[in-house]
Formats: structure tokens, C-alpha cells, sequence
């Protein structure tokens, strides 16, 4: 929201803190200024002008112009404009102006010299006319500087959606004086003209209106529309400007109605009808339901209660009776009525701010005056509308010093918190020392202040928070709680790394295209309700198709890597949040056609699972057939190895994916040592004759159970397939080792082991190379 | 005379020794004068022609020359060993400036590392790390934190619903909630992790990224106490010691609230494109924790007080690489990530 310095200057008496330092005040004490912008600086230039006498300039569409600009003398200017006539007040730019970014100079235009120009209203900043230059003297019109504050840091602050609102922070942080510009008493204590019904004083806690008659509808004077325009307000006419310049100022958004286009004299505050349709001030048409409130007339809604009026009753240039609305709507019902229509208004954000019901009158009081203003002749009929709940009690706030202190963390004595507190307008007794009773002000008890701590804010922001100085908590020296799980990730990560895997992060997403396409069904996911693309619709339940796609995009750019991630499946239960399972998932790339990077990605496994087992599995879509296998570790499968399927990664790759909460289960606690052997040991190797898809590793185990208790280690030697073996034939070497903690053993000791592994495997049905 | 034919046969066999070019022709040296058929066995045999009265003098000289040659021949083979060795080991020359060879470490990703560096620490702190799910209730995510429904804070955070209610966490602050249920007080507590926003994605926004949690709540905590750890923390981050101020900020979870900035770091604080002409950049959101968030967290807020801030961590990364993309870091581009 932007800020005019010059309005807030015109509400804090004496205000001479130049723009720059009040934005940091403000900044550092109230809310977040992010920029600081001027405009109208041409003003210091442009001065009224009567236009004197026009002739046409034979050949053009322009006319040569002669206006007394007053100080500045009689200047001949050449005009475009179809309005300039003699007798005409408008406004003359002299050159040597800067004027929407470009100076203006003395320039000949069709044989013309022009010495400056005269000004539309786009040109000067005060509106969006460019079909002719003002009709009137731009009196009033300064140079003046935008402040833009962050709207985020306003969201607890509807007093701020105003330009009094922050003049009151302005002058609580200078000390100068603010000014109230409205002043209620000068509407008459009579009879209104119109009824008002609420419905619900929980949605709508305040209706006050006021009924004017001969009213004349045209531009507002130039000052106002000015004004306006600079804080991003379009001016319409004289009547609805008068309805932002009040929001603009106290924060309170209003609305006009054309009486003559009301039925009946009772204005309703309701929930809409079921199928109620309203067309609204920005033409479109809304379906409502009952959850939208209303503003009806005995025939139906003419308003969108806080959001936009209705186009069948607004102001038009023949309205000349006047309902002026100023009300204060339920928060939270606007906010989902705005939401759900899609239409957030200046009304309706100020509006889910939770609005000060006092503020409704003081806002007519406001209108009243500035209309008398901007419509010669407009007449107040009778006196005011206003239909309100029963008060609230307001509960003073029990503030203690001591605490006080204690949360700021400085000393501050009673008189300081009692100037700061007053500054702002709360209202302070202190019945018993360094005990204060804080009773709020309206405009900040609607949501923001209800409690102590939010008075220490209050204090803290004004006393300056640079006024306290770090202080280092005493707490106990002890070690925090651990986190297993995350120090085992770090491990993971570790040990993955050291092994040359380059660490990706991949999003949590996956579209539904990608999941179909791993033949993971769309119904087995979370699915977001609200996604941006199509790329979010669904949360993973692997993280393979990440990891493919990396795969596909760096082997543009590289022949061979390793990838891992680490990062969580999100898995669908009923009735309770998805099951998070964190996983493993590391990738090897070789580009060619070569065996494969299987028995690599192997090695990771067994670095962060030592004897871990592989078993040959069910391939799943994405996996290459004959080269898919189940990791099992202490005899719990917790993952996978296998090579991706040709037609989801060209050339060879391979990946491991691993669940991490079983790997880290599974772990073991801690380790033993084992002696070392004192005795030598005795091997001898034994080739074993089996079928070509025979597992070596089931050989192995078949040996090491034939072996008995001395066997101390068994290693696979190689594997040879080839002549002189038949086809269909493979040899597979072992060496085995034999040996005794207490003693050698003998040679007749081995040659028994060895003979009895020879017997068993040949009556396994292998035959057996020595 | 066998004396005189000793001395000719030793000063020969020295001039051989120390003339042979080969350990072959040293070798046959050898093998001649020393040899069991050798000229010094021949002599030795000899002796027994020699009277009596010089025997002993003449024993005495061949073993002197025996023991004599034999050193000699040690000696001249030595040479050749070293030689020999100093040729091979000038054949090995290899050219030290061929790339290395073995595994490559893999690069941990910079968010990760910067996790992993704030993490450590705060467990140096006394800190506890603790987690929370990527999905979450809208009750802790929202509503335990002080930001009922219909509150316009919900604004500040576009959120992504899901299908059944829950929605992705918005922001790590839902981990206060758990934590003060899990550790209750006093505690000191950070939580990194990934959270997400419902937004399009550009250069500078992203729908994931990675945020640090942090809580402390102890007996009577102020503002004086934030300030200190807040100081503390980023002087480890930074390096260096780096100037802060605290200025309001509204977060219904916090109260007061505030933002901290820094003095620019590039500039000093008199201005530059970094922090936008203004001399501060703005860090991380923090404040004291509001006693509707400890009293949901079955706190006593009468007993107990706290602070509360959080950390933009992939901000964090982004700073301190010089990462101008954000999209970067969920890229998978290892191009980018091997930098790392
Ligand atoms: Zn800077």
C-alpha cells in the first residue's frame, strides 16, 4: 500500500522529518517501508493559466493558444487539445518541466513556437484523461513522495489501511501532534431517512449511513484526484472519490448508492438467497449462495456486503440523492466470500482486517465534509442511520512492569511505558505501582492487541529494540537428545559419497504421465488438490522416476556418473497422515554396451550393508528382465538392485534403492572384536561343475555347510565357461579355508573336510575340479 | 716362493676385481681366485710343501689375502647393485602431471552441506535436531500456530492442498509444535528441512525448498536472550561478525515478531545492488513464542517463555555459493552439483 507523504504531513502538526528518515522510523518501529518514490515534482513548475485566445493553424489539427499563465506572464503555446477555449482555467507546463519522464522545451510546431504546452490530466498525474487538457487550475497540486509499504506487514494492522492510521504512528515516533480530521458532532441528532435491518450482527456489527440530496455528479477538483491517482486510486467522479478518499484516509471503506434506484426505504443486511444473482460494479455477473452477504433493498441484493457494489445502483452522472453506506463486516466471511469469487477489492482487503466498528461514523462524518466540498449545494437530509451490536465489554489489559522487563529484556521505567502507551492512544491506570491497567483503543482491538504480550510489541517497537543489548541465557551444559535417524542419513550419505556418487535433490512430485509410465498406479498416491502444473499432481512413491530422469539429462553431457539421493516415498494410509519411509536410491551410468554396472552398484551395497545377499526377483516394468535382484540383509529383504530396462535408459545403468529405516533397524548397535588366528591356517581350492544359471552365491552356501565348523572363510576364485565344458556349463572356483583357534590343523584333518565337501557336492549332483 | 706367488696373485686378482665391468666378469673372478678350484684353494693345498717354520706366517698371509679379496669383491658387486638399481629405478620415470587415477568422492549436494555444518553447530550449542513430515495437518501446520482459518496470514503462504485435507508443510514452524509435545521444557530445538509453496517457478522462486526451524524455551526468556543467540549463530555462519537489527514483522506464531536483517555484507551498509541501495538484507523472521502456540504445545506460558526463528537455508546456500538460479538446486545437474 502507498502512503502520500504530503497527507500524512497534513495529519501530524509540525511534521518535519524529511521522507527518507521517516520511512526508516517507520521501518524499524511500525512496519515495513520498501520504497520511496516521488511524484508530481513538475508541480513546483506547472501554474494555473486562463487561456486568452485560440486560432487555427492553417494545414494542422493543432491551434495556437495565447494564456496568461499569472506570474509567469502571457506565453504562446501550440494546443492539440479539442476543449482549449478562450476563458478556459487549465494548467500550463513551462518549459524546462520534466513531465512523465521527458523535460519539456521550447519547441516550433507547425511553424509555431510553442513555449511549453498546456497539460491533460494523464499528463500530470491525476488521472488516466487524455482527451483534453484540465479544466481547471491544478490548486492544491505539490510535489510530494510515495511511500510503499510491504501490505504483508500490515496484516495485523487494519488501523493501517489509512492515511490517519499511520500518521498516528508518525506522530507517536516524533512526538508531534495528530489530527482528527472528521468530526461526528456535525451531523444532526434527527431522524434518519432510511431504515437499516441486519440479519446477523456476527457477520455484520455495524451499519451507519447517511442520505444526501442535490447532489451534482462530475470530476472531482484536481487535488483530490490527484491524491487519489498517486496512491493507485482511479478517480470516477466527484461522489464515489470522496468514498476512497475516506477509505484512503481512515481506513474505512464506503459505498454510494443512487437512492432514486433503491425500492423502498429499508436498506437489509442478509445472507444472499440461494441462485441470488448480482451484477456488480465491474460488470460481471455472480451466482451467490447463502454464504455471501448481501446488501438488499426491499427487491433484491444491490451490494456485495465489503466486496463491490451493484452496477443497478451505483452513481451515475444524473444521480443526484445519495445513500452513503459505512459499515464494518465479519472478517473472515468477506475474506472467504472474496476468495471464492476470486475478487479482492480495496474494500474487501481492508475489510478481512477485521475494521473498527467505531469507525463507521466517523467515516460519514469524513464524506459529509468533503462532499460539501466537491458538490456545491448537496444537502444533508436528516441525521444518521446506524444499526450496531451491543457493545462488546472491553477487558483492560493487567500489565505488569516486572514482567514487562523481563520479556524485553532491558530495564524501562513506569513513566517511559506510560508516554509510550498514551502516544498511541491506549488508555493507562496504574493502581498500584509497577502494575499498569491497559485498556486498547478501538481500532486496535479488533484482532491485534488482546493480550500482554502484545503490549510488550507496543513498548519494545518504540522504546527501539537497538536499546537492547544481547544477553547470553543461562542454561544447562548438557547434550541435546539425539537423532539416530538423521545422523544415520549423514552416514549414508557419507558412505555414498566416498564411493563417488554425486548427490542429487529431487522434488517430491511426480505427474501423473511419469508415474503411469513406472507402472506405479495414480490412485496408490497423495494427490494435490490445488497444483500449479500438472508437473505436481501427484507426491512420489519412488524416488526411481527422479532418478531417471536424471540419468537421461547428465548423460547428454557425461559418459559415466554416479548419482544418489536421499529423500522420502510418501505412502497413502487411511485416516492419518501418509507414511513417510526415507529411501536410498543411487545410480550408475555407463554409456555402451558393455556387461553393465551391476556388480558396482553391488559394492555400495555391501559398503553400507556388509554381507548383505542378493536373490534374483520379479522384474518390475522399468527393470531389465534378467538382471533384477532383491537385497536382503540379516534375512529381511530391504531393497533392490537392478539394471533399468533398455527402453527407460538407453546404454547400461544401474540402481540401487534401499529403504533406510529398515537398513538403519537393522544396523548393528555396536561391534566385537574378534580374535586374531594364532595358528595358520590351511586352503585349498575346489572348482565346482554346474548348470550355466546355476547362483554361484547357492554354491557357496552349499560348500560352507558341507565344510563344517572349521571352515574359516570361503572366497569366490572365478568363473569360466568355455571349452573343454560342455555348453550349457559353467566352473566356478572357491577357495576354502580351513583352520582352529587352538591348534594347526592336520593334513588328515583337511583332507577329510575337503574329501566330505567333494562327496556331498557330487552327490548334489555337481561335479567337482580339484 | 709360494709367498711371492700369493702377493702376484693377489695384486692380479685386485686389478681384475676392480677392472670388471660386468657382475659376470666379476663373478668369474670369483669363481677363479676364490673358487673351491680356484687359485687360493690351489695354494692352500700347497702349503703342505711349505717348511714348517714359515707355515704359520704364510697361513696367516692367505687368509689375510683371502679376507682381503672377498671385501674387495663385496664391494665391486655392491657397485653393481647400485647400479644396477639406480638404471631401473630411472626406467620407471613416470609423468607425474597424467591425472589421477581410483575413485572419484562424490560431491554432497550444498544444501546438505550447509544442513549438515548448522547442524553440528547447534549440537554444539546444546541444541537438539529434530524432524517433521513433509505432509502435514492443517492443524499443525495452521491452526497450532496461532493461524486459525479465515486469518488473512493464510495468504502469506500459498499452500499446497491435498485431496484428502492434509496439505505440504508451508513452513518448518509445524516442528515447534511437535517438539514441545516431544521434548516439553525447557528446550532448544532446530528443525531443517524441505518445505514448499504453491507457486510458479522462476529464477528466483521455487515451490521446494529448505528452511531451518529453531525454539528455545527456558524460564524467562526476552528478547535480550534472542538477540544474543541470533548475534552467536550468525557470526558462525558468516565468518565474521556481522551487525543486526530487529524490526517489527507479523507472525501470528510470534509475539512480538520481528525481522532480523544484516548489515550488507557485500557493501558494509552504505548500499548496493545486493541489498537493494539499503545497506541491511533481511535474514530470517523470529520472535517470541506466542502463548497460544506454547499453551497448543501443552506449555505454560506463566511458567515458560521462549523465542522462535527461521532460517532460510536454501537463501543460505544461495548467498554463500553465489547461486543466482534457484532452480539449480533441484536441477540434478551435475554439471552444477560437482562444483560442490
Ligand atoms: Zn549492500
Amino acid at each position: 500500500m502507498k502512503f502520500s507523504y504530503n497527507w500524512i504531513r497534513e495529519l501530524v502538526t509540525g511534521l518535519e522529518t524529511p521522507p527518507p528518515d521517516l520511512m526508516r522510523l517507520l521501518t524499524l518501529k511500525t512496519c515495513e517501508c520498501e520504497s520511496l518514490e516521488p511524484v508530481g515534482a513538475h508541480f513546483a513548475q506547472v501554474v494555473a493559466a486562463r487561456v486568452l485566445q485560440v486560432e487555427p493553424i492553417g494545414g494542422s489539427q493543432n491551434r495556437k493558444a495565447v494564456v496568461d499563465a499569472g506570474p509567469l506572464g502571457r506565453r504562446i503555446v501550440v494546443c492539440g487539445a479539442p476543449n482549449c477555449r478562450p476563458g478556459l482555467v487549465t494548467a500550463y507546463v513551462p518549459p524546462g518541466t520534466v513531465l512523465l519522464g521527458q523535460r519539456i522545451e521550447r519547441r516550433v510546431i507547425d511553424g509555431v513556437e510553442s513555449d511549453g504546452m498546456l497539460a491533460s490530466g494523464a499528463e500530470l498525474g491525476m488521472n488516466r484523461d487524455h482527451e483534453g487538457i484540465v479544466e481547471s487550475a491544478p490548486a492544491g497540486c505539490l510535489p510530494d513522495f510515495l511511500i510503499d509499504v510491504e501490505n504483508k506487514s500490515l496484516t495485523h494492522r487494519p488501523d493501517l489501511w489509512g492515511h490517519h492510521g499511520m500518521a498516528r504512528e508518525v506522530a507517536a515516533i516524533t512526538g508531534n501532534k495528530l489530527i482528527e480530521p472528521a468530526n461526528p458532532s456535525r451531523i444532526p441528532q434527527q431522524q434518519a431517512p432510511v431504515s437499516v435491518s441486519i440479519q446477523d450482527f456476527r457477520l455484520c456489527p455495524r451499519y451507519s449511513a447517511l442520505v444526501f440530496h442535490n447532489a451534482t455528479v462530475q470530476p472531482s477538483p484536481l487535488w483530490l484526484q490527484y491524491r487519489l491517482q498517486s496512491i493507485g486510486l482511479n478517480p470516477i467522479n466527484n461522489i464515489v472519490d470522496v468514498t476512497n478518499y475516506v477509505m484512503a484516509e481512515l481506513g474505512q471503506p464506503m459505498h454510494a448508492f443512487d437512492q432514486d434506484k433503491l425500492s423502498g426505504a429499508t436498506i437489509f443486511i442478509r445472507a444472499a438467497g440461494e441462485g441470488e444473482r448480482i451484477t456488480a460494479l465491474n460488470g460481471e455477473s455472480y451466482h451467490l449462495t447463502p454464504a455471501a452477504l448481501v446488501i438488499a433493498d426491499s427487491s433484491g441484493p444491490i451490494a456485495l456486503a465489503g466486496v463491490i457494489g451493484g452496477l443497478d445502483s451505483a452513481i451515475g452522472e444524473l444521480t443526484t440523492r445519495i445513500v452513503l453506506e459505512s459499515a464494518c463486516f465479519h472478517a473472515a466471511s468477506i475474506r472467504r466470500t472474496s476468495s471464492r469469487l476470486k475478487l479482492r477489492t480495496d474494500a474487501s482487503m481492508r475489510f478481512e482486517k477485521s475494521q473498527d466498528p467505531m469507525n463507521t461514523v466517523r467515516g460519514l462524518a469524513r464524506a459529509l465534509e468533503l462532499l460539501e466540498i466537491v458538490s456545491p449545494g448537496i444537502r444533508l437530509v436528516g441525521g444518521l442511520a446506524d444499526v450496531a451490536a451491543p457493545p462488546q465489554p472491553s477487558h483492560a489489559i493487567e500489565l505488569p512492569l516486572d514482567w514487562l522487563i523481563r520479556k524485553l529484556g532491558r530495564p524501562i521505567d513506569a513513566a517511559e511505558v506510560l508516554r509510550i502507551l498514551e502516544s498511541l492512544e491506549f488508555g493507562v491506570c496504574s493502581r498500584q505501582p509497577g502494575l499498569f491497567s491497559v485498556s486498547v483503543p478501538s481500532w486496535r482491538a479488533t484482532k491485534d492487541i488482546s493480550i500482554k504480550d502484545d503490549l510488550v510489541e507496543e513498548v519494545g517497537r518504540m522504546v527501539g529494540y537497538d536499546t537492547i543489548t544481547p544477553l547470553a541465557p543461562v542454561v544447562p551444559a548438557a547434550p541435546p537428545p539425539d537423532n539416530p535417524r538423521r545422523r544415520f542419513h549423514h552416514a549414508v550419505r557419507r558412505i555414498t559419497a566416498a564411493q563417488g556418487y554425486d548427490e542429487v535433490y529431487n522434488y517430491s512430485f511426480v505427474s501423473e504421465q511419469l508415474a503411469r509410465r513406472f507402472g506405479f498406479h495414480p490412485s496408490a498416491h497423495v494427490a494435490v488438490a490445488n497444483p500449479v502444473s500438472s508437473e505436481q499432481g501427484l507426491l512420489r512413491v519412488s524416488l526411481i522416476p527422479g532418478i531417471a530422469r536424471n540419468i537421461e539429462e547428465n548423460s547428454r553431457h557425461f559418459d559415466s556418473f554416479r548419482i544418489f539421493e536421499i529423500g522420502f516415498e510418501i505412502h497413502k494410509r487411511q485416516d492419518t497422515l501418509p507414511d513417510e519411509i526415507p529411501h536410498l536410491v543411487a545410480a550408475i551410468y555407463h554409456r555402451g554396451q558393455d556387461a553393465g554396472p551391476l556388480f558396482e552398484g553391488k559394492r555400495l551395497a555391501e559398503c553400507l550393508m556388509p554381507g548383505c545377499e542378493l536373490s534374483p526377483a520379479e522384474p518390475r516394468l522399468f527393470e531389465h528382465p534378467s538382471r533384477a535382484a532383491q537385497v536382503h540383509w540379516r534375512g529381511t529383504p530391504l531393497g533392490r538392485l537392478f539394471e533399468f530396462h533398455p527402453s527407460f535408459v538407453e546404454s547400461r545403468a544401474v540402481a540401487l534403492d534401499v529403504d533406510l529405516e529398515l537398513m538403519q533397524r537393522l544396523s548393528p548397535a555396536e561391534k566385537r572384536y574378534q580374535p586374531i588366528l594364532r595358528f595358520p591356517a590351511s586352503a585349498f581350492d575346489l572348482s565346482v561343475i554346474a548348470p550355466q544359471r546355476a547362483l554361484a552365491g547357492v554354491l557357496q552356501q552349499q560348500i560352507a555347510s558341507l565344510a563344517g565348523p572349521r571352515l574359516h572363510q570361503i572366497s569366490f576364485l572365478r568363473l569360466y565357461e568355455g571349452p573343454p565344458l560342455p555348453d550349457g556349463a559353467k566352473s566356478v572356483s572357491f577357495r576354502i579355508t580351513l583352520a582352529a583357534h587352538d591348534r594347526t590343523l592336520s593334513s588328515e584333518e583337511v583332507s577329510a573336510v575337503r574329501d566330505a565337501i567333494i562327496e556331498g557336492m557330487r552327490l548334489l549332483g555337481y561335479d567337482i575340479r580339484i | 716362493m709360494l709367498e711371492a706367488q700369493l702377493q702376484s696373485l693377489a695384486a692380479s686378482a685386485r686389478q681384475r676385481i676392480l677392472a670388471s665391468a660386468t657382475p659376470e666378469q666379476l663373478q668369474a673372478v670369483r669363481v677363479e681366485v676364490l673358487g673351491r678350484k680356484g687359485a687360493l684353494a690351489q695354494i692352500s693345498k700347497d702349503m703342505a710343501n711349505v717348511p714348517p717354520q714359515d707355515r704359520a706366517r704364510i697361513g696367516k698371509l692367505l687368509n689375510a689375502a683371502k679376507t682381503e679379496l672377498e671385501a674387495a669383491l663385496e664391494s665391486r658387486e655392491n657397485e653393481f647393485a647400485a647400479q644396477a638399481l639406480h638404471a631401473r629405478l630411472d626406467s620407471e620415470w613416470l609423468d607425474v602431471t597424467l591425472p589421477a587415477t581410483g575413485p572419484r568422492p562424490g560431491a554432497l549436494h550444498p544444501i546438505t552441506r550447509i544442513q549438515q555444518e548448522l547442524e553440528e553447530l547447534f549440537l554444539s550449542m546444546g541444541v537438539a535436531v529434530l524432524d517433521g513430515p513433509e505432509v502435514e495437518s492443517e492443524y499443525n501446520n495452521f491452526d497450532a500456530l496461532n493461524i486459525p482459518p479465515d486469518h488473512p496470514a493464510r495468504d502469506m503462504q500459498d499452500t499446497f492442498w491435498l485431496t484428502d485435507g492434509c496439505c505440504l508443510r508451508t513452513h518448518t514452524s509445524p516442528v515447534q509444535v511437535r517438539g514441545m509435545a516431544k521434548l516439553g521444557p525447557p528446550l532448544r530445538m532446530i528443525a531443517p528441512g524441505r518445505v514448499f509453496r504453491n507457486e510458479e517457478v522462476d529464477p528466483s522462486h521455487e515451490h521446494t525448498f529448505y528452511q531451518l526451524e529453531g525454539m528455545m524455551v527456558d524460564r524467562n526468556i526476552s528478547i535480550a536472550h534472542m538477540l544474543y543467540f541470533m548475534k552467536t549463530l550468525l557470526r558462525r555462519i558468516f565468518g565474521c561478525e556481522v551487525t543486526v537489527r530487529l524490526r517489527p514483522g507479523y507472525f501470528p506464531f510470534v509475539e512480538p515478531g520481528f525481522e532480523l536483517d544484516i548489515q550488507c555484507l557485500i557493501c558494509g551498509g552504505s548500499g548496493c545492488p545486493v541489498c537493494k541501495h539499503g545497506g541491511w538484507v533481511e535474514l530470517m523472521p523470529c520472535g517470541l513464542v506466542h502463548p497460544n502456540v506454547l499453551r497448543m504445545g501443552g506449555i505454560d506460558p506463566e511458567q515458560w517463555s521462549g523465542f522462535a526463528f527461521g532460517l532460510g537455508l536454501t537463501r543460505l546456500v544461495m548467498m554463500r555459493y553465489g547461486i543466482d538460479d534457484i532452480r539449480l538446486l533441484q536441477s540434478g545437474d551435475l554439471r552444477f552439483l560437482r562444483q560442490f
